[in-house]
């Protein structure tokens, strides 16, 4: 085994960069690790070279631990994405200058250095300085030099990051080539799909730090375990549906279960269909084992070699689609498909059918519960232990969090799993309320947050301990979904979304619906209009959108509409008219300008006598299509 | 202060300068060319006429008398003296303001531009006010039997801080250019940090470092006021060379003020250009 990474964390302050990583990397192995920017890779690579230190973990490079050795005495090659030749020096010194630390013979360096001019292709160009090369070709210098020395392992950091796109397939070809001749285990740090896809003999992709999987290209792409690298991973349609009497059901469809999902009831699983999968034809029977029905060519690119089309069908009842990522009010199956770019089908009416498909395990949603300051878990509320049992299906992960003030000699955080109560895991932290949280809500990802709100009304004054401190830190500090516990509700009957005073709200609809539909409860959709704002027609048109949306859900949806003055107290009356259990509200970052002087969230929040779910709303992201679902590479 | 840039590049980018003279840029020329003469050329022009009309036999007399030698001894001494010590400061100064983040960083990156603002008269004064009779550090200097005030310490002390400022300055943007990716590859390379230093990134370093030298040096042999202030001014013995000409002026010795003053010229003219003459050399050779 040439590279061995266990456990390796490393984190800046409080922020986690690297969380817990594993890592084999075979002999001679090409392997990629593929992520967004930010996902922690490039930190992964320093470590490894031993540029960074980890906090903790090993790290072995030929079965010797090097994690405590300076990065002089690993003995890696390691290119990066600028070009770090050394610019005084001429090619020749650049690719000698490892081999002279070595103290190699003059005529050993020589054949050494022609014969790497040679594989990277530069021959006759030894002379040279730095400034007389192109990026290519410096990039080229760059791998001899790393090379030249025979390490053990080479690390390449975005090498081709810089380069234009013609010069970036030339040298991947013969990165490959000089990869296979010369042997050496190699690591390549790249965003770039196309390159992954390339070059790889496996792929690892990494996501906020941690290495989410593992896996020979063909395997991550056709079938992936995880639905972020379905998505992250080239383009296609990603449809959730659920396990029933032992197959996975989407809609009217039923397939057989793959044989590493457990056939347990309810459980929530994804279909996975790439383009090159999906079949259009002309007859209903048409080839390809599933039919999905008919639909419409809706959208149509020309992209060279074959055309990329995207089709509207009708949906599957029960099913939620997260890929290609359905904008907001469309309640269509829309399913992203290739055809021969010979004919155009821009409208055209096709049965559409998969060729194959593959079925994975739809993530958990995870929800984090704080217990009530001082009280344990034990003592929860009635309607958080009904939240409980209504959530605690496969598909939810639950997590209690109990902060208690810290003891010298036990240690900071415990954590335990309860049995008997389906995989609910209760964490204990040692320290102040606030800050303990806002710890946990860093090292481990929750999707939302569950909190009990102290009992006084004067919420943000500060007056009140930890509790409302704890709250407004909450909504200032994460933009995790804050459901805030209020009044004397047993259950959860009625939910109301509001979309009020001009706020764009798709977030709260889709949050509030999700919601909504796990707990298997009717939605009132609230719209308060301030007449002096807003135009009737969008007004509408935006309900109609929700709507669409909440139906896509199966939910069932009351709209509501009133003038208003105050935005935040008519809320709270139609809360009280329509019986809803449950407020959903959208809370602006402060750059936003629409809610400058009145904070429509933070007066709901105060004044509510019942549960208020607070979804974060970043207004650029509701534009802009989440890069992590949908836009895949060229195919 | 680019010791690189030298580049002569016309408005449209063929290299040549352009051929159009329009009345705006004639007269523009002649103002340039009336303000350099007025201030550079006339200067000299009178120095070289003062020093010289004497006959040359005159401005050997001046410049060889026993005084004249020693003052310019010593200016010499304390000036590369200076230079050796700042550069080597300077250089420890810049790399920890770049490479390095720390508390007050900012105010140590302020505080080392302070001898460009501060008066050289003020700054002698400081060291008066530091080992005077009553001053600071006059019971430590005392206890060592060492005299810093109106000897040699101080003078060099004085010099130090009025050209502190040169070497770093010329250092830093180089340092913060070349960055550090070449560094962290010689180090997987194997290379020491010390030999990485030495083979990586001096060579970078060595034209910015080379003209805050000659910028440093010719600093310290011109440095008047902080050393007036702190020398005493003993002929023969304090007396640097510009110390020297303001006594000449003072005892109505025009000859010798003139001919020490041609020398020092000299001097800092030819450390000027022969950066000029290393650096084509060097970027020819590139």
């Amino acid at each position: 085994m040439s590279i061995v990474l266990k456990q390796i964390a490393k984190r800046y302050g409080s922020h986690v960069i690297v969380d817990d990583l594993c890592l084999e990397v075979q002999d001679g192995e090409f392997f990629i690790l593929l992520g967004a920017s930010g996902s922690g890779k490039t930190t992964v690579l320093r470590i490894i070279a031993g540029l960074t230190r980890a906090d903790s973990g090993r790290i072995l490079l030929h079965e010797r631990d090097v994690t405590d050795l300076a990065p002089q005495r690993r003995e890696i090659g390691l290119v990066f994405q600028n070009y770090s030749i050394f610019r005084h020096m001429t090619v020749t010194e650049n690719i000698e200058f490892g081999l002279k630390l070595r103290k190699l013979p003059r005529n050993e360096r020589t054949r050494r250095r022609q014969e790497l001019l040679d594989l990277v292709g530069l021959s006759g160009m030894g002379d040279r300085l730095p400034g007389q090369l192109s990026g290519g070709q410096q990039q080229r210098v760059a791998l001899a030099r790393a090379l030249a020395y025979r390490p053990k392992v080479l690390l390449l950091d975005e090498p081709f990051g810089a380069l234009d796109v013609k010069i970036r397939g030339q040298l991947r070809r013969s990165l490959r080539r000089i990869q296979e001749k010369s042997g050496v285990t190699t690591i390549l740090v790249t965003h770039d799909q196309e390159e992954a896809f390339e070059l790889a003999d496996r792929i690892g992709v990494i996501e906020r730090g941690r290495l989410l999987e593992v896996g020979p290209v063909e395997q991550l792409y056709f079938r992936p375990r995880t639905s972020f690298v379905a998505t992250f991973l080239g383009a296609g349609t990603v449809v959730v549906g659920q396990v029933s009497e032992g197959k996975a059901r989407f809609g009217e469809l039923s397939l057989t279960l793959p044989d590493e999902i457990a056939a347990e009831e309810n459980r929530r699983v994804q279909l996975l269909a790439r383009p090159e999968q999906v079949i259009l034809s002309d007859d209903p029977r048409g080839p390809g084992v599933v039919s999905l029905g008919q639909g419409r060519v809706i959208e149509e690119f020309f992209a060279g070699s074959h055309r990329k089309v995207r089709l509207r069908l009708p949906r599957l009842p029960g099913t939620r689609q997260l890929a290609p990522q359905p904008p907001f009010g469309e309640k269509s199956l829309l399913v992203d498909a290739v055809v021969s770019s010979s004919e155009s089908l821009s409208g055209r009416r096709r049965f559409v059918g998969l060729r194959d498909y593959h079925i994975l395990e739809a993530p958990p949603r995870r929800l984090l519960v704080l217990a009530p300051e001082g009280r344990g878990s034990g003592s929860a509320s009635p309607l958080v232990r009904w939240l409980i049992r209504k959530l605690d299906a496969s598909a939810i992960r639950l997590t209690v969090l109990e902060v208690t003030e810290a003891g010298a000699k036990e240690p900071k955080v415990e954590a335990r799993a309860k049995t008997g109560n389906g995989g609910l895991e209760i964490r204990t932290r040692k320290g102040r309320l606030v800050s303990e949280v806002m710890a946990e809500l860093q090292e481990s990802l929750y999707d939302m947050v569950v909190v009990e709100a102290p009992p006084e009304k004067r919420f943000f004054s500060g007056a009140y301990g930890d509790g409302p401190e704890l709250i407004d830190r909450l909504l200032k500090g994460s933009d995790l979904p804050v459901l805030i516990l209020k009044g004397e509700r047993e259950r959860l009957d009625r939910l109301m979304i509001c979309t009020a005073g001009g706020e764009p709200g798709k977030q709260d609809v889709k949050e509030g619906g999700w919601l909504a539909r796990r707990l298997a409860i009717p939605v009132v959709l609230f719209h308060a209009v301030r007449r002096e704002f807003e135009s009737g027609p969008l007004t509408r048109a935006h309900l109609e959108r929700a709507a669409a949306t909440l139906h896509s859900l199966d939910l069932e949806v009351d709209i509501r509409l009133r003038e208003a003055e105050s935005v935040a107290r008519a809320i709270l009356e139609e809360a009280r008219n329509s019986e809803s259990d449950l407020i959903v509200v959208g809370r602006h970052f402060p750059r936003s300008r629409i809610f400058a002087g009145e904070d429509v969230t933070r007066q709901v929040i105060s004044a509510a006598d019942r549960p208020v779910l607070v979804i974060a709303v970043e207004e650029w992201r509701l534009e802009i299509p989440d890069v992590s679902a949908g836009s895949g590479p060229k195919l | 202060m680019q010791p690189r840039e030298s580049g002569r590049l016309s408005a449209d980018g063929t290299g040549r300068r352009h051929q159009r003279h329009s009345l705006g840029e004639w007269l523009l020329v002649g103002l340039v060319l009336a303000y350099a003469g007025l201030l550079l050329v006339a200067p000299i022009a009178a120095m070289l006429h003062g020093a010289l009309r004497p006959g040359l036999g005159a401005f050997w007399n001046e410049v060889s008398s026993p005084d004249a030698l020693n003052a310019l001894k010593l200016t010499i001494v304390l000036g590369l003296g200076a230079t050796f010590i700042n550069v080597a400061f300077g250089l420890a100064i810049a790399w920890v303001l770049v490479r390095d983040d720390f508390r007050g960083r900012k105010l140590v990156n302020g505080l080392v531009d302070l001898p460009f603002a501060v008066s050289p008269v003020i700054a002698g004064l400081m060291l008066i006010l530091l080992f005077g009779r009553e001053g600071w550090f006059a019971s430590l200097t005392d206890a060592l039997g060492l005299r810093v005030l109106f000897a040699w310490p101080s003078m060099l002390l004085a010099t130090l801080f009025v050209s502190l400022p040169f070497v770093i300055r010329e250092v830093m943007p180089v340092l913060t250019q070349i960055g550090i990716q070449q560094e962290l590859a010689a180090y997987t390379m194997g290379a020491s940090p010390w030999r990485t230093f030495w083979c990586v990134t001096f060579p970078s370093l060595r034209w910015g470092l080379l003209y805050g030298i000659s910028l440093t040096l010719a600093r310290a042999l011109g440095e008047f006021g902080a050393v007036l202030m702190v020398s005493g001014g003993m002929r023969g013995l304090t007396e640097t060379s510009t110390l020297y000409i303001f006594r000449c002026l003072d005892d109505r010795n025009y000859g010798g003020a003139y001919s020490m003053a041609l020398v020092l010229a000299v001097i800092s003219f030819s450390l000027l250009m022969g950066m000029e003459v290393l650096k084509k050399r060097t970027e020819q050779r590139r």
